[in-house]
């Protein structure tokens, strides 16, 4: 075909770049105002980050020196009388067997510089003074090392200490006391550690039992919850979108608040946990197994149905295939994630690990707490590289 | 081992959704026939083969295979039948995280009772017929390996071999070489024919390029909207004729 007529000349409109368009500063202003309201009613106060730090010093310090192994300790002990009013004589103990504590003279007003010599104790250990008022609170006046032989020498000054409720000469007689401590025998757990252990399985079980309800549940609903086998018919279509419907419901309820639920209808325990955590992945596996179900490749089906293959024959070689390596792969990812979950489900009660450390931050034991946090992230990781394995060899 | 002879009367396929896949066919196949089926995509070549091996139910008209009308067959005789014809895909349709020599081994299953299935158990000497067929197509050391950890030449290989198991009369081979590159497509086509002439296996195949069809062809018959347009020998096909089936603006590509 011919052009008679010439092509108009275009107009060029250079457009303004986007960064003046209408639209982006509109985009802009509304962006503001989110965040500008976000500031405000998340009540962000970065100086308090500044401020709050040596209230969790002590808390990050302690995360890292948990309580782990510990050894037994034996001591020594020895007290000698002691006065601070030069009227007063100081009590009449026994003579002390075994080591020996000497000082120069027994009476020492408050203030006194004092050397302190000590010897027939446990050699090269360590070794703590107690100043004693007469209601017997000790106060640590010097730490000393015994040499090789057992013996030791140190300066005290005499502290100034409370002589008791009812005055009188009574109030001046004190004492010293000299303790010696030195470990003996191999390192050992700790209680925590083996509380810990204990809490850490039960939280690993929680989680297999948890999930091994969920898969039982979840298989034979995933089936029904498979667009590709059910939306042929009305009725299909109907117990699809129920399934389905049941799947997403459940899974936005987290588990924390099913756990709650849980805990009042069968008590504070691990079993409250498990059925909170198997609830919940009954929907989050169902959703996955029957995504895994619509994805299957209909052409080995077709393949062995043509070899003249029973229906039994095409489920196990065409079908069972295609399910099962991904159902055992999302059935570790699901376990590895209950766990993690089942750390937290103790914080209402639902029994496992979470529990315990729930109670360690409360009573501020700090290192006891420090060898939970750990335990979880040990196993957490454990889990999460084990899960990793097993999915790469059956994906 | 005698090739099957197919004659097909009037075989008409209708969709539920009102599409007609095959309007009235009749052509006969003699055993041993390399009969290659050409036809723009639509044309109606998957539907006719699937109807022979009743994956798909024809909707009116006959297919006898050996003289056996088998659109009246009982559900086991149709499995039965389904043994006796190998079929070979585009896709290949393998088992993808299955092994080759688990692949191969399920064109065996219409010959074994179901019970094996549950226990995944092959009697010995249907793995060695595995191990030799994956032999003869020219793969043994790849009988361990997963299946898509093949090439696509390498699948297509064990779809042969998976055919193979069946011990067939007839192979219907739907677009085998359609996912192939040109040369991976005349080494999976010359072990088809080879097991055509060795075997006098009867062979029905669908085939995009013109120059494959005469090159392997004995006969090619052509469809276009689910009607036979050509019956005849390969170099009876001239541009006319070309035109003819696959539309005026359509140009032959030289696939060699």
């Amino acid at each position: 075909m011919k052009q008679d007529v010439a092509a108009p000349r275009p107009i060029v409109v250079r457009p303004r770049p986007w960064f003046q368009s209408g639209k982006f500063l509109l985009f802009l202003a509304g962006l503001l105002v989110v965040y500008a309201y976000g500031w405000q009613v998340t009540k962000i106060d970065l100086p308090e980050l500044v401020v709050g730090a040596k209230f969790v010093r002590p808390f990050l310090r302690d995360l890292f020196r948990p309580e782990v192994l510990t050894r037994s300790k034996q001591t020594q002990q020895v007290e000698i009388a002691m006065s601070i009013d030069r009227a007063v004589a100081p009590e009449d103990l026994p003579a002390p067997t075994g080591p020996v504590l000497e000082v120069p003279t027994r009476v020492a007003p408050i203030g006194t510089e004092l050397p302190v010599t000590g010897r027939g104790f446990q050699p090269d250990a360590q070794g703590t003074l107690y100043w004693l008022n007469p209601i017997g609170n000790p106060q640590q006046v010097a730490r000393f090392r015994t040499d090789a032989a057992g013996a030791f020498t140190t300066a005290i000054t005499v502290p100034e200490a409370f002589r008791g409720p009812e005055a009188g000469p009574r109030g001046a007689q004190q004492r010293l006391r000299a303790v010696v401590e030195w470990p003996v025998g191999g390192l050992r757990a700790s209680n925590t550690l083996l509380i810990v252990f204990e809490k850490i399985i039960e939280t690993v079980f929680l989680a297999l039992m948890g999930t091994t309800i969920a898969v039982a549940a979840a298989v034979p609903l995933s089936f029904l919850g498979a667009r590709n086998l059910m939306a042929k018919n009305p009725v299909g279509s109907g117990i699809y979108y129920a399934t389905r419907t049941f799947f997403n419901i459940m899974r936005s309820i987290e588990p924390l608040i099913l756990a709650i639920v849980f805990t009042v209808w069968v008590g504070l325990g691990p079993f409250a946990g498990v059925l909170a955590l198997g609830l919940h992945s009954i929907a989050a596996l169902g959703k996955l197994y029957s995504e895994q179900i619509e994805s299957i490749d209909p052409g080995p089906i077709e393949a062995i149905t043509a070899t003249g293959a029973s229906a039994l024959q095409v489920v196990r070689y065409a079908v069972v295939p295609q399910i099962v390596p991904p159902f055992i792969a999302f059935t570790i990812y699901r376990w590895d994630t209950n766990v993690r979950m089942s750390t937290v489900i103790g914080f209402v009660g639902g029994g496992g690990i979470g529990f315990v450390l729930q109670q360690y931050i409360n009573l501020l034991q700090y290192r006891q707490a420090a060898t939970a946090v750990w335990a979880i992230t040990l196993v957490v990781a454990a889990m999460d590289y084990f899960s990793a394995v097993v999915r790469e060899k059956y994906v | 081992m005698k090739g099957a002879a197919i004659s097909i009367e009037h075989l008409v396929k209708t969709f539920p959704d009102g599409t007609r896949a095959l309007r009235d066919i009749s052509f006969e196949v003699k055993p041993g026939e390399f009969v290659v089926i050409i036809g723009l995509s639509g044309s109606g070549k998957s539907t006719l083969m699937r109807c022979i091996n009743r994956l798909i139910e024809p909707t009116s008209g006959r297919i006898l295979i050996d003289g056996v009308d088998i659109t009246t067959l009982s559900h086991e005789e149709i499995r039965r039948l389904r043994r006796s014809i190998g079929m070979i895909f585009q896709q290949f349709n393998l088992v993808k995280r299955a092994p080759v020599l688990t692949n191969v081994l399920s064109g065996r299953l219409g010959y074994l009772p179901a019970s094996y299935a549950l226990m995944n158990y092959f009697p010995k000497e249907q793995v060695d017929r595995a191990m030799a067929n994956l032999a003869r197509v020219g793969i043994p050391e790849k009988a361990r390996t997963r299946a898509d950890q093949l090439s696509g030449g390498q699948q297509q290989r064990v779809g042969i071999a998976r055919a193979l198991m069946q011990e067939p009369k007839l192979i219907l081979a739907d677009e085998p070489v359609a996912s192939l590159d040109p040369a991976t497509s005349h080494s999976v086509l010359k072990h088809v024919e080879d097991l055509n002439k060795k075997d006098g296996i009867t062979v029905l195949c669908s085939l995009h390029f013109l120059s494959l069809a005469r090159r392997y062809g004995t006969r090619i018959l052509a469809l276009k909207g689910g009607e036979i347009v050509f019956d005849g020998l390969p170099a009876d096909i001239d541009e006319q004729r070309f035109k003819a089936i696959y539309g005026e603006d359509a140009v032959e590509v030289e696939i060699r």
